[in-house]
């Protein structure tokens, strides 16, 4: 059908347009999905909006890769050109705090922020299924998280790449570099569920970050204490061969269990709790499980949001 | 098996249920009961037709029910219900993608602009990218919000933000618009002319709107059609003038001794119904007014006002609730 309403009216007058139906494609469900999905992660970072969201991204993202870019200078100076900073842990404790950091201020910004606004039925009022908004939030998330951790691998893997010299030299940075990415994607997938999960129980943005730095905060300290107290006051050996108390104190963080996964699948870069020894697939175990946690309990949650 | 017979013997076990692809939406023996056991819908069947249709119904009458039913949001506990001459059991998605629904709270994040916000919803139904932010910028006209649509909608007025409630369930190009109570929170002026933007969508741009309200007075303004539902069943479906000529009443106003009025004209053969601040009886004819006068009169009480009004909708159904619930069944059979 023509839109043109030729010359009955002034022509100008932008009032006088009238309506124009749309006769055009329309997407079906994987599309929105994804478009939801692009939309969230855009929004995690800030992008499109104003400077104030850009701040806690841009300045945590710049943190962690801090370390990529001291040790390219570090590899570029030093005579024998030794990365400095591990692919499987980077560098533990600042990856650990930055990450929390990002994951409490950023995680309310993917799911609270709908639950305050209640604009939730309007997505339940649209062509996707109810469980499609949760699952596209954490995909978005997780690319998140991935971009966090991944990006400055990569550019800790550029820095010392374009210092070493001979194509053997590059191929071993190359396979060290691998199983980081991979703990990377593990890492992400957990964190993001998690983090999501704990901030989709309020739509008020300040009890959502609070909940999600304490639980990661909290869990750690209490992980890093019991683990501290098994190697000293238990274990005779030290770390070599720790308590038991020591090898599954690990089991209580998040960031631990993903410390004793590395480790239980041949991490050998000292981490944050000590070799988990035969303790090993209580932490795959328990990965699984906070896997599961994150992902069904967030589909679960938004099963039980109100829809119209 | 034509459509009529399947609707009367629509039940749990009619598996060869047809809607009927004239009407725009449909309700056969809907029932939706919740965990309580609550029922919500009973037995409601009803056929609305192309056009402007009010649904009113008090709050808790069972209007969110049914809107979330006809979006396929909720599986009816028995009976059947189709949009647009599809099953809303089995095809939820495809009416989701032709219907656009205001929903009756503030649904509207504040840090964004609307034209954002809209462009986003849009591509929820189902547009590309570039032809969301057309028909964001075309909705936002409709709405009369072209100005100021990049504006964050956190510093809009009631008025405005009801606006981008409407455009955002007109972005997809619905041939439904379910709106829900799409006056709330507005004031005289703005309630004018949120009914008026409605009356024109309907008239205008050839789509069918079904409009949930409390109040019959608006209804009345910009609707052909009425249905009305009180405890999930349906209490009326009809045109508009022939409910309205029904519910006239006239409001009085005396200074002191209500009571003695009431029975006064109780005597007299009219029922009023006690108000905050007078009475209420039904509007028969000329004679009514003669006969309160009079009944005023005869007991010298200050009559401060008498006006006539029409029924608010918790009038409508307390006199006639008991009386035609038999007559809204013969109705929809």
């Amino acid at each position: 059908m023509s839109a043109s309403a030729g010359p009955a009216g002034p022509a100008g007058v932008i009032h006088d347009i009238g309506y124009r139906s749309y006769d055009g494609q329309r997407l079906g469900r994987a599309a929105i999905v994804r478009a939801l999905t692009w939309h969230s992660l855009r929004a995690v970072f800030g992008l499109r909006r104003g400077a104030k969201a850009k701040i806690i991204p841009v300045l945590t993202f710049a943190v962690m890769c801090l370390p990529a870019v001291v040790n390219a200078a570090a590899v570029a100076l030093s005579h024998d050109h030794t990365r400095q900073v591990s692919y499987d842990t980077y560098t533990a404790s600042l990856r650990v705090l930055v990450l929390v950091a990002f994951l409490a201020a950023q995680a309310p910004e993917v799911v609270s922020r709908d639950l305050r606004s209640h604009v939730l039925p309007l997505y339940f009022a649209r062509p996707i299924r109810r469980a499609d908004y949760p699952l596209a939030k954490l995909a978005a998330f997780f690319l998140a998280c991935l971009i966090m951790i991944e990006v400055p691998l990569l550019l800790l893997y550029l820095g010392t790449v374009s210092q070493v010299h001979g194509g053997s030299a590059i191929w071993a940075q190359t396979r060290a570099l691998i199983p980081g990415l991979l703990l990377g994607v593990a890492w992400a997938a957990v964190l993001a569920g998690l983090g999501l999960l704990l901030a989709s129980f309020t739509g008020r943005r300040a009890f959502a970050t609070g909940a999600v730095a304490v639980y990661f905060l909290l869990t750690l300290t209490l992980a890093s204490l019991l683990t501290s107290i098994g190697e000293h006051d238990f274990g005779s050996g030290g770390l070599a061969h720790p308590s038991a108390l020591a090898q599954l104190a690990g089991l209580i963080s998040p960031f631990t269990v993903l410390d004793g996964l590395r480790q239980w699948l041949g991490g050998t870069t000292p981490g944050m709790i000590p070799n988990p020894g035969s303790y090993g697939p209580a932490y795959g175990l328990a990965f699984l499980i906070l896997l599961a946690v994150g992902t069904g309990g967030l589909v679960l949650r938004y099963r039980k949001v109100s829809g119209a | 098996m034509s459509a009529q017979s399947a609707v009367r013997t629509a039940g749990p076990g009619a598996g060869a249920w047809r809607p009927d692809p004239g009407a725009v939406i449909e309700a056969a023996a809907l029932t939706q009961v919740y965990p309580g056991p609550v029922t919500a819908l009973d037995e409601l069947s009803v056929l609305i037709g192309p056009g402007v249709t009010g649904l009113v119904g008090a709050n808790g009458a069972g209007k969110s029910t049914l809107i979330k039913v006809l979006l396929g949001l909720l599986a009816p506990t028995r009976g059947h219900a189709a949009v647009l001459g599809l099953d809303c059991a089995a095809q939820g998605a495809r009416i989701r993608a032709l219907t656009g629904y205001m929903p009756e709270h503030d649904c509207l994040p504040p840090d964004v602009t609307a034209t954002e916000f809209v462009t986003h919803m849009g591509r929820m139904s189902g547009l590309p990218a570039t032809a969301a932010k057309e028909r964001a910028a075309d909705s936002l006209r409709h709405v009369g919000l072209y100005e100021e649509r990049y504006r964050q909608v956190g510093t809009y007025s009631t008025g405005m933000k009801q606006r981008v409630k409407l455009a955002q369930a007109l972005a997809g190009d619905p041939r439904l618009l379910l709106l829900d109570e799409p006056t709330n929170g507005l004031d005289p002026g703005g309630r004018g002319a949120m009914l008026e933007l409605i009356a024109r969508i309907g008239a205008e741009f050839g789509i069918s709107i079904v409009v949930a309200s409390h109040l019959l007075g608006e209804i009345e303004q910009i609707c052909d059609h009425l249905v009305a539902i009180d405890g999930g069943r349906l209490l009326r479906a009809d045109t508009i003038s022939s409910v309205t000529r029904a519910t006239a009443v006239l409001l009085i106003e005396v200074d002191e001794g209500t009571e003695q009025l009431a029975a006064a004209l109780a005597g007299r053969g009219l029922a009023a119904l006690p108000q905050a601040r007078g009475l209420l009886v039904r509007l028969a004819g000329e004679d009514t007014y003669d006969v309160v006068r009079d009944t005023v009169a005869d007991l010298g009480l200050a009559l401060n006002r008498m006006e006539q009004r029409r029924h608010r909708l918790e009038e409508l159904f307390r006199d006639e609730a008991a009386s035609d619930e038999r007559a809204g069944e013969a109705h929809v059979g």
